[in-house]
């Protein structure tokens, strides 16, 4: 009688810890589910490589980011990109949108790399779809946009912000400068040139413009006309081709001791030299996204931690290294501002509730912490800030060169 | 006795009326927006093709029509943006103004000979290309203007509504594509179609019958301006957004060779293939990963074709010179031509 | 009046401008069609001695005689298969727009789309009282000098330029005097396509290489060739050489509007003067 009882209670406490355990186990992980977030990039044409170039590393890092997934509500997320090409055309740029928003059912629009502005954000705001784009001519007050007709669009990378931003650093960089020649062909010119020269003269920037028809090889009128001015750093506004051949024919015409550079990422520094000699190459400034060198503007250590795993594993698939930055503050940046704002607002569907959570909204990016502003100069706070960190070619590689941190706008 | 059934004039008739019954239920078919897209688009370039066919009817190659696509375009939007006037006064107003724009042209550069003419419109196409950049205050620049599509339209209890889907906006261009189309045939087949042939074939003959050379240019000119500065408008408000890149010089290559593929001897039918073969592979193509392939297969098709095609005709002859020589076993009779 | 160097600098445009219309000219008044195609050679010669130096180190003088000869062998080859198949004027002028096309997709797909430069290829400068020029740009110079003073010689002193001569202003003529009108018209589109592509295969240091690098010299020497006169070779010369300096000058003064400036040039000289400075008769 005493052995039943004692193997019985053994019995039951057993299926007491038992039952305690299975209780206590965490329910089955959720297949995560799937949003979908769509960018019309140039992928062939003369803007084609880069276009291209952010691929790899921007779907490297949201394999790495979809292995965390991220929770709004009790559900459990991840993204999926779908690159469609706009040919830097505004009818590509159209149709990429409607293709991405009819055929395959983006939630989001995210566009880095593309002249497309107008197209792309009128095709998204009638449908609704949040579109975080760069900016270009088009979207600076008095231009194209306007946050009553287009309520879904944010300016994620303010590129006249960068621009400008850039030019302070340079500045900061070289404090004996004797003046800045700023060039873009004449596909950029328009009135958001007034808005960065009136933020040039508020910091009494000295600075001087050209323009030259794109495709141009022959720098030689310009390069003069730019002596002619009293320049000694030219700066440009995203023409690679034309960049590499300034500093190139520039050096030629004896101006040895001129910097040069041009927004947007360094590609790869190797092409530069290419063309443009390797002395006359030195020095070459370009923007600079390497977060792990950013010096005053802090970036969330995991963030920073991510971004340059992804930097090793694209190497290595590629078999040499990968040293574009750019990408870190663009698609990873864009997709932490969708994520953050989806779980401030606690939806995924709402595109009205979302918007509300990004307008005025504080954010924690690849790029550093900040406040979404813009009120005064874009009729809406839907602007992000940008560090202006400028890097140069010393020898072979790509180093840091100076940082003007990220500002609020009016 | 049978019947005699005229079936050489009759197959075509049917076939065409077959098409024209399977265009008009394309939307129904299909409400794919990229593949409406593709054809509205290539719709309004085919209007621009045969532009430029009925000019080619009187002997002058104009390169121009991307100008009057533009000019057209821009019309349109600066007086529904700027001026905020009604879309469908702003659309006849875009024609005019590319009519009467390549009137004014026309009677000054017409004069000249042929290559010398096609060059200058080459050159302007370029030029109206690089006045909407440069003239900021009306066309805001490169930044380019945002239009809207027309306004819904209510017809007899049904509203047809542009902005929702593509498939009015379709339905749209097919009746200005075949407007246009049924206007230029009946053009050419009339007697002033038939005096453009005749200044085309023997300018000096034409002159000594009495036909005035230079009153019937700047005509076909005109009209091929009017009609393509509609297309020009419809391009507008379909693509929402117009900057000067959308035009130039290479669009006016790409119209020429949309109507010498399609064939020049007809003016509607002719530029109608043209304009959508050609635009349809080049859309196809560009789907294609590889970079470089598009514009390379591209080219190798379009050479293909006229390589294979018989001397002097284009894709829109192929019907019936399968017909005759197929079916009727006709045997080609081809003068003896002098080699060249 | 613009500093030295501008006038270098026009200079050294209007060397590849009177070349490539040189080249086109040759070409146009052999086989009556303007080959729109011709910038695509200009762009191979350079691709062909981006190869050519980087990958085997060939030295730079002998590449391009390479690039030349090869070109030449692909304008006979365009030629045979191509042009001589599609019957028409239109039809040709069109199918030389699509072989445009064609080779520029050819070369992306061969070349990838990034530009590459040279600017190990005679590298150093030259520095004179007011102004430098690149020892790049003076080797343009010597080629020029060289081909323009080679074509000189071959045109007026031997066989085969007398029957260049003889059929460009009289085919008919010419192959009664038993000039065999076909075999000749292949080689001058040889000549032709191997002149551009030599054109390319000197500037290709200069600037950089991509495949879309034809476009831009192939409209440039079409204005050449209608400033000079359609037809004439003096003409293509003079027109090349006119061009060149009134591109760098205008865009000296004016920057960006040289653009306008040379279309509207080209417009009004069509209206007033329709054969250009030694074209001609009207056709």
């Amino acid at each position: 009688m005493k052995r039943t009882y004692s193997i019985a209670i053994i019995l039951v406490i057993l299926g007491m810890v038992f039952g305690i355990t299975l209780a206590l186990k965490p329910a089955q992980a959720a297949e995560p589910i799937i949003i979908k977030v769509g960018s019309p990039t140039p992928l062939s044409g003369p803007a084609g490589p880069w276009g291209q170039i952010g691929i790899p590393p921007s779907q490297t890092w949201l394999d790495l980011f979809n292995k965390e997934g991220f929770k709004v509500g009790n559900k459990t997320y991840n993204f999926q990109l779908i690159n469609v090409d706009d040919m830097n055309t505004p009818e590509g740029g159209a149709a990429a949108a409607k293709k991405l928003i009819y055929e395959d059912k983006v939630k989001f629009i995210v566009s880095h790399w593309s002249w497309n502005f107008p197209s792309v954000s009128a095709v998204a705001n009638q449908a609704k779809v949040i579109y975080l784009c760069r900016t270009g001519n088009e979207a600076v007050p008095g231009g194209v946009y306007d946050p009553k007709k287009q309520p879904y669009t944010v300016f994620a990378n303010p590129s006249h912000e960068q621009f400008i931003s850039d030019i302070f650093a340079i500045a900061e960089a070289f404090p004996n400068y004797k003046r800045i020649g700023i060039n873009d062909s004449t596909l950029g010119k328009g009135i958001g040139w007034d808005y960065v020269d009136r933020e040039l003269d508020k910091a009494k920037i000295r600075y001087h413009h050209e323009w030259y028809p794109p495709g141009t090889q022959d720098f030689a009128p310009y390069i003069t006309r730019y002596n002619e001015a009293g320049c000694d750093i030219i700066y440009g506004a995203g023409d690679v081709m034309a960049a590499m051949l300034i500093t190139k024919q520039r050096w030629e015409m004896g101006f040895k001791t001129w910097r040069t550079g041009t927004s947007g990422g360094i590609l790869d520094p190797m092409m530069y030299i290419g063309v443009s000699g390797m002395e006359a190459s030195q020095g070459f400034m370009g923007q600079y996204f390497a977060n792990w060198d950013f010096k005053k503007t802090k970036v969330d250590p995991k963030k920073i931690k991510r971004c340059q795993e992804v930097m090793e594993i694209v190497s290595k698939k590629q078999g040499k290294p990968y040293t574009y930055t750019a990408w870190i503050g663009w698609f990873p940046h864009h997709i932490e501002i969708l994520t953050q704002a989806m779980q401030k607002a606690g939806t995924v569907d709402d595109p009205d509730a979302i918007m509300k959570a990004i307008r005025g909204g504080t954010f924690d990016t690849t790029i550093g912490k900040f406040t979404m502003s813009g009120a005064k100069t874009y009729g809406s706070p839907i602007v992000f800030g940008t560090p202006g960190c400028m890097s140069q070619i010393k020898g072979n590689k790509e180093v840091y060169l100076s940082e003007h941190p990220l500002t609020n706008l009016p | 006795m049978m019947p005699f059934i005229d079936y050489k004039n009759m197959v075509p008739k049917i076939v065409i009326g077959l098409l024209i019954f399977a265009i008009v239920l394309v939307p129904v078919i299909t409400t794919n927006v990229a593949t409406l897209s593709m054809l509205i688009l290539s719709g309004l370039l085919a209007i621009a093709v045969m532009g430029f066919t009925l000019v080619l009817r009187t002997g002058q190659f104009s390169l121009g029509q991307s100008a009057f696509l533009a000019i057209g375009g821009y019309t349109s939007a600066i007086l529904t943006v700027k001026l905020s006037l009604p879309f469908w006064p702003s659309f006849l107003v875009a024609g005019m103004v590319s009519g009467i724009v390549a009137m004014l042209v026309g009677m000054v550069v017409l004069r000249v000979g042929n290559i010398y003419f096609s060059i200058i419109t080459l050159a302007l196409s370029e030029i109206v290309r690089i006045i909407a950049q440069q003239w900021e205050p009306v066309t805001r620049g490169t930044r380019g203007l945002i239009t809207s599509p027309p306004p819904p339209v209510v017809l007899g209890g049904f509203e047809i509504n542009f902005a929702a889907s593509p498939v009015p906006y379709f339905y749209l261009t097919v009746c200005l594509v075949a407007a246009t189309g049924l206007i230029f045939w009946k053009l050419g087949e009339s007697r002033m179609g038939r005096s453009f042939a005749g200044i085309a074939l023997n300018p000096v003959l034409a002159e000594h019958q009495g036909i005035h050379l230079m009153k019937y240019r700047v005509i076909a000119f005109t009209v091929a301006g009017v009609f393509t500065g509609l297309a020009g408008s419809l391009y507008t408000h379909f693509l929402s957004v117009i900057t000067p890149y959308l035009f130039g010089l290479w669009q006016s290559i790409q119209i020429m060779i949309m109507s010498i593929v399609g064939g020049i001897s007809s003016l509607a039918g002719g530029p109608i293939i043209g304009a959508v073969l050609l635009y349809t592979l080049g859309d196809y193509l560009a789907r294609l990963e590889t970079y470089g392939i598009q514009p390379l297969l591209f080219g190798a098709a379009v050479m293909l074709v006229l390589i294979f095609l018989p001397k002097g005709t284009g894709l829109v002859d192929l019907w019936e010179r399968f017909w005759r020589k197929v079916v009727w076993r006709e045997e080609e009779y081809e003068p003896d031509t002098s080699d060249d | 009046m613009p500093p030295a160097g501008i006038w270098i600098d026009g200079l050294i445009q209007s060397c590849i401008y009177m070349t490539m219309a040189f080249g086109m000219v040759l070409v146009f008044s052999i086989l009556g069609i303007l080959n729109w195609a011709h910038g695509q050679f200009y762009m191979f010669g350079a691709i062909v001695v981006y190869y050519t130096i980087t990958a085997w180190g060939i030295p730079f003088p002998i590449s391009i005689l390479i690039s030349g000869l090869l070109m030449a062998g692909l304008g006979i080859s365009v030629r045979k298969l191509v042009i001589d198949r599609v019957k028409g004027d239109l039809y040709v002028g069109v199918a030389t727009i699509s072989l445009i096309f064609f080779f520029e997709g050819a070369a992306s797909m061969l070349f990838g789309m990034q530009d590459r430069g040279l600017s190990t290829v005679l590298p150093g400068v030259i520095n004179l009282a007011s102004f430098s020029i690149s020892y790049q740009k003076v080797a343009v110079l010597f080629f020029t000098l060289v081909v323009l003073v080679a074509m000189y010689i071959v045109l007026n002193f031997t066989k085969v330029g007398l029957a260049i001569r003889a059929t460009a202003q009289q085919p008919d003529a010419a192959s009664l005097y038993g000039v065999s009108v076909g075999r000749l018209s292949l080689i001058v589109m040889g000549i032709g396509c191997g002149l551009a592509a030599m054109a390319g295969s000197i500037m290709a240091p200069v600037y950089a290489v991509n495949p879309f690098m034809g476009r831009i010299p192939m409209i440039m020497s079409l204005l050449a060739i209608v400033i000079g006169g359609i037809g004439s070779l003096t003409g293509a010369i003079a027109g090349g050489l006119m061009l060149g300096f009134l591109n760098s000058v205008i865009a000296y003064y004016l920057s960006y509007l040289s653009e306008v400036v040379l279309f509207l040039l080209v417009i009004f000289i069509l209206l007033v003067r329709p054969q250009g400075l030694f074209g001609a008769s009207l056709k």
